[in-house]
């Protein structure tokens, strides 16, 4: 089309979404890059530079290094993990079976609960003693004794994700499904009398037909596990010790619980940094993946 | 043949249904021990051994329900407008220009996904706090409009570029209408399907917020529905009730259950439109 109709001043119609980017985005982690070269403490109006003290520190205790691991497993498990079970079941939802619909509306409810509830009830679950799953194991004849999966080191991190997964599986699910949905019936009818197996209709049809759900699906659960919150903070409270210390939870407990605002921002500044190198590394392969499948 | 395809069928609808239990167990026990009164919690597993209300009594009372509910309304509602004028208007000119700046403006726009949100809130809350802006019940909309734009402005570009047709704006143009007038006469109202989408995905989220809510909202009756929820988990003095507790949790996802029983095909379709299918 003519560029009388397209003018550059259809630009103006970006400004006012600009505007809160500018406000509470750009001009915010600017200033985080400030403090965190500082030692204010979120309230006093006097503070003084204190060159990278706030980094060497983080480097230094292992904070960082504990949060950064955990952060990472979380963001891993959730995403192989998560994709992979809400891609099975939208496989299955989509043969041609009854009742569907009905089981995808059911798949699909946890999605609608808010991460506090779900964080309540989950916290129920895993219950020493009288919550539902020592009692389910009781009923086995299971002795869950001293089992508590959200109270030792080596589980926590392990129970909180499995939380994060249960909630996301019916956004992910529906995704797939639709992008399932695209894929054409006489393809697959070509493949099946050329004598292709399941595995090779689903290999070589099925996923590069995929790619875009999977881009998205993967794409959105890797940067919710890089950004993870939630659960920490519902659940565990980062605890037991700092074993379920998320980056992004280690930042809040710093700035608002401990109020050492310099030193949270320092971190924020390395998370930032670290999510946006992650996500544009695993963004741009997976770019790559759909235009060649 | 014909059994063997019938115990296949079966055998998948078994598969289904085993999962589907699995994985909503935990809201039907949290369901069922809800409608128990408090001295009756021992044995969860017990499925709907008493049906009471006086849980949901109690957590209607304590969480201020009717409040509550208008609270969440209107957090919730002036969002989610601003957020569809916002992305919309937005996606327009990334839509449709085609130069740099448009394609940049887009990455821009797509990378405050990877912002998140409780970081950049310790810079706001100072800047706040030294400027004497008091925080409000409405403090946090600021923050949900922001942090909708990314997948918004995302699902409106990919829509106006595939579904609504440069020509539609030429016969317009040519009748001497303004771009103003183009956009809100003429590009907006074909914008329906796409809007519903924003609406269902950036609505669900602002409603089940806590986080927000939590740092700028201090008094109890100006709590939305999520917020309120935080006062009923217990501490050494007072053990959590836990049927209280479930009762207000079903309270509290009562309202979006019952849009979804409703809305159910918008509420699945919203999540694909622009993303998977166009």
């Amino acid at each position: 089309m003519n560029s009388t109709v397209m003018k550059k001043s259809l630009y103006f119609f970006a400004v006012p979404a600009l505007l809160f980017y500018l406000l509470f985005w750009i001009f915010p982690i600017l200033k985080l890059f400030q403090y965190s070269f500082t030692d204010f403490n979120g309230f006093a109006t006097q503070y003084s530079y204190i060159g990278f003290s706030n980094y060497k520190e983080l480097f230094r205790e292992g904070t960082l290094g504990e949060s950064v691991k955990n952060t990472l497993i979380y963001t891993f498990i959730s995403v192989v993990l998560g994709n992979l079970i809400a891609l099975g079941l939208a496989l299955i939802l989509n043969l041609k079976i009854r009742a569907k619909g009905l089981y995808r509306s059911l798949a699909y409810i946890p999605t609608l609960f808010s991460a506090i509830v779900v964080g309540f009830i989950w916290s129920y679950v895993y219950m020493p003693e009288s919550g539902l799953l020592a009692t389910l194991l009781g009923k086995l004849g299971i002795d869950s004794g001293d089992m508590n999966l959200l109270g030792s080191y080596s589980s926590a991190l392990y129970a909180i994700i499995f939380v994060e997964i249960w909630k996301n599986i019916g956004t992910s699910t529906i995704i797939f499904l639709a992008g399932l949905q695209t894929v054409p019936n006489d393809l697959i009818e070509a493949g099946k009398i050329d004598g292709a197996s399941a595995w090779n209709l689903f290999r070589h049809i099925k996923v590069p037909l995929l790619a875009t759900a999977i881009t998205i699906n993967v794409t959105l659960s890797l940067i919710n596990g890089l950004k993870a919150f939630d659960y920490p903070f519902i659940m565990t409270n980062g605890g037991p010790g700092t074993s379920t210390n998320t980056l992004i939870f280690s930042i809040y407990k710093m700035a608002f619980t401990e109020q050492i605002f310099g030193k949270a921002s320092a971190l924020g500044i390395i998370s930032f940094a670290l999510i946006i190198a992650i996500t544009a590394v695993v963004v741009v392969r997976l770019n790559k993946r759909e235009v060649s499948a | 043949m014909k059994l063997g395809a019938i115990s296949r069928k079966t055998l998948i609808h078994l598969c289904i249904t085993v999962l589907l239990v699995v994985n909503l167990y935990p809201l039907v026990i949290a369901f069922s021990s809800s409608l128990r009164s408090a001295d009756n919690m021992t044995n969860p597993i017990v499925l709907f051994n008493e049906i009471t209300l006086s849980s949901y009594k109690d957590a209607f009372a304590r969480m201020h329900f009717p409040t509550a509910l208008l609270n969440s309304a209107i957090l919730t509602g002036i969002s989610v407008i601003a957020v569809v004028l916002l992305a919309a208007m937005a996606a327009y000119p990334m839509a449709r220009l085609k130069t740099g700046l448009s394609k940049f403006l887009y990455l821009f726009f797509l990378g405050g996904l990877v912002v998140p949100g409780q970081m950049v809130l310790i810079p706001i809350v100072q800047m706040m706090n030294s400027m004497h802006i008091p925080s409000t019940q409405f403090t946090p909309i600021l923050l949900f409009i922001t942090c909708s734009l990314p997948f918004s402005t995302f699902l409106y570009t990919g829509f106006i570029k595939s579904s609504v047709p440069e020509e539609v704006e030429e016969s317009a143009h040519l009748d001497g209408a303004g771009l103003f007038r183009r956009f809100w006469l003429i590009v907006f109202p074909l914008l329906v399907p796409v809007t519903v989408s924003v609406v269902i995905t950036q609505g669900v989220w602002i409603w089940n917020d806590y986080f927000f809510n939590m740092i700028f909202i201090t008094q109890a009756d100006q709590s939305p529905l999520p917020l309120a929820m935080l006062g009923f988990l217990g501490d050494q003095q007072n053990p959590t009730q836990w049927n209280v507790l479930f009762a207000a949790c079903f309270l509290c996802a009562l309202p979006l259950l019952v849009l979804f029983a409703f809305l159910q095909k918008y509420f699945v379709g919203g999540l694909t439109v622009g993303s998977v299918k166009g």
